[in-house]
């Protein structure tokens, strides 16, 4: 049915490539997202399977036949776009009904798929109205409903929900995770908002020039970081990422020092790793009680605070250096703790860190290590 | 200034006090200059017309020593015998000359449809492809459309009457045939309709095209579905503006015809029905020894009533076209 396969499949603008030879299998009914930062080759790949743009090299499969070189009306898709892209001189139900009217289906079926999609998307008794009438909530929907009236085989989404305001947007991606149980069609979208690709998909599959990084379901991306741009890019704020060397008796950070048998792990003395530890598995000493494995004390200083109301994020300095505000790029560690803990800024504090859920990259970026104890996860090579 | 009596002031020129007035209150300055300028403009373009109805309503054997005023007014009054308005419907009577005008407004109507077809496609490429040599090849055709018209009419002239061989084939006679004014034309008046065509096609989101395209249109189709439809105002300013260049032109209207008597849309093809424009019609009134000026001006204001009649409907698709053509998507 709708699977589509992406073959090493390639685009090449003059001497950039945008898409570097991505092998892809999206299964019949799967709700997958592509994911990641501008410029990375997200929708350069969602257009090339859209046929809107040719790939320099490779195949493009979907269902099964060979579509690489067939245009955008004979690939059994329907797509939503970021702009929305209603034709603005019709209607709604000359919007909608626009692909159908094309294939020429009698106006009793058309009338009838048209009301169909509308009260799939809720937009009934607005079919008369002209786009510039209605407000941009909608709009999508009236986009979605002209995907979905058609019944194709894959549904295409380009960043549908980005020109939405951010309450219509969560609404909007519930509304999609309804209609995706509700069709069971492939759907393959495209987003650079980690939330939304969390939230809705089977499974996630990130890309970074052009290449791709891990393609998982949701939790096994956040939880087993391929390498570590996975890492810092799933999960908001994202990832810590700490210097360590490898010695004898585990791994050595300028500031603390976490117990490791290199030879089980694979890593020799002298190897420069980095850890990633996420700011929720590092805890305040005394709030440590539950973690089976906590790694030694680490004396810091808190520096800013930031109260979101279900969780406080702190910024964290070591005792003698100058306080940098919220730079990225300082060498600080973020970590999280209840909303009700009772903390102030510049404040000497005693962090733990959870080793169970402590994450080693090599020299390289690839992931060695998830979890530094025996519950550990072995990295699949 | 400062030390003059209001007696000496009185008796300066009136010039200078105007000077003056206009120093003090500059807004008197700029509303006479304006309307200085517009009178000017009125004049050179609306004294041709009121020449024309006064030769056209002055019997033409009292068209000599012709004064600002039509001859019919006299020092004693009206004087009805030198006023002659039936001159409107002897045009008709003298030479056929609503077919001379319907040939001219097909003619127009042909080019038209043949400049915007070709000028969408050339558009919608120039408009909306990227690909190498887009600028040069864009000026080549603006160029061509400055070339004189005079360059290309005798090697047209050879080739429309049958007089180059190809392959050992003459061409084939299309003199006196619209086709032998509309291929020209078309030549013409293309660049300038690619042009505006070009930059309204431009401006069409490319998310609309890639949207009607996923919907089930190839290129072709998302033009002439989508992006036409939302450039109607830039389709309507090349229309207007190639109907009446056609209908307006005089050259190849004059030289590509033999100027007798047309029938009536008998045979495009066939060049004894001497399709013949306005141009061709007017000079009908010149005899080999008589000039019939009245008849000659009443049918100058004949054939310019379609065109004015055409600016006055289309007047704010023009003015949209010619000045706005942003797209909100």
């Amino acid at each position: 049915m709708g699977e589509v396969n992406l073959e090493d499949v390639t685009k090449r603008y003059d001497d950039v490539v945008a898409v570097d030879a991505m092998n892809l299998d999206i299964r019949d009914g799967e709700f997958l997202t592509l994911v990641g930062p501008s410029g990375c080759g997200k929708s350069t790949t969602l257009e090339m399977i859209a046929g809107l743009t040719t790939p320099s090299d490779g195949t493009i499969t979907i269902a099964g036949r060979d579509v690489t070189n067939l245009p955008p009306k004979d690939r059994g898709i329907a797509m939503v776009f970021q702009n929305i892209a209603l034709f603005p001189h019709m209607d709604v139900y000359d919007n909608i009904s626009f692909g159908l009217r094309l294939r020429d289906y009698p106006t009793d079926e058309i009338d009838e798929r048209v009301e169909r999609a509308a009260e799939v998307v809720q937009l009934e008794g607005m079919l008369d109205r002209m786009p510039d009438e209605m407000s941009g909530g909608q709009r999508q929907r009236v986009a979605i409903a002209r995907a979905i009236v058609r019944q194709p085989e894959v549904f295409l989404m380009d960043e549908p929900l980005a020109n939405l305001d951010a309450k219509l947007r969560v609404h909007m991606r519930t509304e999609l995770q309804r209609l995706h149980k509700e069709l069971d069609t492939t759907i393959i979208y495209v987003t650079h908002d980690q939330a939304e690709a969390m939230t809705m998909s089977d499974r996630i599959a990130i890309i970074d020039g052009g290449e791709l990084q891990q393609v998982d379901p949701p939790l096994t991306c956040y939880n087993e970081p391929n390498n570590r741009f996975v890492g810092g890019f799933i999960g908001s704020p994202s990832m810590n990422f700490i210097d360590a060397e490898v010695d004898a008796t585990g791994l050595r950070t300028e500031s603390f020092d976490v117990a490791l048998d290199p030879e089980a792990a694979g890593l020799s003395p002298g190897d420069h790793v980095s850890l990633g530890v996420r700011p929720e598995d590092v805890y305040l000493t005394e709030h440590s009680g539950d973690v089976d494995n906590p790694s030694q004390p680490i004396d810091l200083v808190t520096d800013v605070l930031e109260p979101m109301g279900d969780q406080i994020f702190i910024y964290l300095r070591e005792p003698g250096a100058e306080s940098s505000g919220m730079d990225a790029d300082a060498d600080q560690l973020l970590m999280s703790v209840a909303p009700d803990t009772d903390i102030g800024e510049d404040e000497p504090v005693e962090v733990v860190i959870d080793r169970d859920r402590l994450h080693v990259f090599d020299g390289e970026g690839d992931a060695v290590l998830h979890g530094l104890t025996a519950k550990r996860r072995e990295v699949e090579r | 200034m400062g030390t003059a009596t209001p007696d000496e002031s009185e008796r300066e020129p009136a010039y200078e006090r105007a000077a003056q007035k206009a120093i003090r209150d500059p807004e008197i300055a700029y509303r006479f200059a304006f309307y200085m300028v517009t009178a000017f403009f009125l004049v050179t373009t609306l004294f041709p017309f009121y020449w024309l109805l006064v030769l056209a309503v002055t019997p033409n054997d009292a068209i000599a020593n012709m004064g600002i005023l039509p001859k019919f007014i006299t020092a004693n009054g009206i004087d009805p015998s030198l006023f002659n308005p039936e001159v409107f419907l002897t045009v008709f009577e003298v030479v056929p000359f609503h077919t001379y005008v319907l040939n001219s407004l097909v003619l127009a109507l042909m080019t038209t449809v043949i400049v915007l077809v070709i000028a969408s496609l050339a558009g919608y490429v120039f408009g909306r492809l990227t690909f190498p040599g887009r600028g040069p090849l864009m000026l080549l055709i603006l160029a061509i459309s400055y070339f004189p018209p005079a360059a290309f009419l005798l090697p047209l002239f050879r080739l429309f009457t049958g007089n180059v061989d190809i392959f050992g084939l003459s061409s084939p006679t299309i003199f006196n045939t619209p086709w032998s004014m509309v291929l020209p034309f078309s030549a013409l008046f293309l660049p300038l309709s690619i042009f505006i065509l070009t930059t309204f096609y431009g401006q069409i989101p490319d998310g609309l095209e890639d949207a009607a395209r996923i919907e089930g249109t190839t290129r072709l189709g998302a033009l002439f579905r989508v992006i036409i439809p939302l450039s109607a105002p830039g389709v309507a300013t090349a229309g207007v503006l190639t109907f009446i260049s056609v209908y307006n032109e005089f050259f190849f209207s004059f030289l590509m015809s033999d100027g007798q008597v047309p029938r009536l849309l008998t045979n495009f093809f066939a060049n004894q029905n001497h399709w013949s424009p306005i141009v061709k019609g007017i000079l009908g009134y010149q005899g080999q020894y008589a000039q019939f000026y009245n008849l000659m001006a009443a049918a100058s204001i004949v054939g310019v009533l379609p065109v004015v009649i055409l600016v006055v409907i289309a007047q704010e698709k023009i003015v949209s076209g010619l000045t706005a053509g942003a797209l909100k998507e």
